[in-house]
């Protein structure tokens, strides 16, 4: 049996573009290591996964959210 | 050709407030004091990660249109100085891009969301 389609969050909010400098919208699509969420989980369309992937990666150079987490040796 | 832009800058935070005015104003200075300049200051905050020695950044955000032949001095520039420990600067055309949704593509978007009432995400 399919399992019901995800609805994008972004879509449905009608976000047009993902900012790089929101880390609290950011934070919910990264992994508790640091790992961008695949869209399969989160339910995000392709056309904003792809924003969100480029958002993450610029944020995390800026040091808004972090590359690893929880990892300390 | 004149594009917006939107520059962050991630200072040292053991920087005065004045200082980082200072540098702002004299960066801006070089793309020719744009009209349309809007300095939003963010203020010290933590680094999610230590950059260096630093733990701490103080944020500066800055969008402005300029020409594009403008933009490698600064660049040079915003490189140059050893206040500044991180800097991104990106097109700001969120204006461009795809038209908003129209009236049917909204209300098929409403639809599927009806259809999707098991779903218990915030």
């Amino acid at each position: 049996m399919r399992r019901p389609q995800k609805t994008c969050p972004f879509c449905e909010t009608r976000v047009r573009f993902i900012d790089y400098k929101d880390d609290r919208t950011l934070g919910r699509f990264i992994t508790d290591h640091g790992k961008i969420l695949p869209s399969r989980l989160s339910g995000v369309c392709a056309r904003h996964q792809r924003q969100l992937s480029t958002a993450i990666k610029r944020a995390r150079y800026l040091a808004i959210i972090p590359y690893i987490r929880g990892m300390q040796a | 050709m004149t594009r917006k832009y939107e520059a962050v800058y991630v200072f040292d935070s053991t920087l005065e407030d004045g200082a980082i005015n200072d540098k702002l104003g004299r960066l801006h200075g070089l793309l020719g004091t744009p009209g349309d300049l809007e300095v939003n200051h963010w203020g010290r905050r933590q680094l999610a990660y230590p950059i260096g020695r630093s733990e701490s950044g103080y944020y500066a955000v800055a969008r402005f249109s300029a020409e594009a032949g403008a933009l490698p001095e600064y660049e040079r520039a915003i490189k140059l100085d050893d206040g500044i420990i991180r800097h991104l600067i990106t097109l700001y055309e969120n204006e461009l891009g795809a038209p908003p949704m129209s009236e049917e593509e909204l209300a098929a978007a409403n639809r599927r969301r009806e259809q999707d009432d098991d779903e218990d995400e915030e």
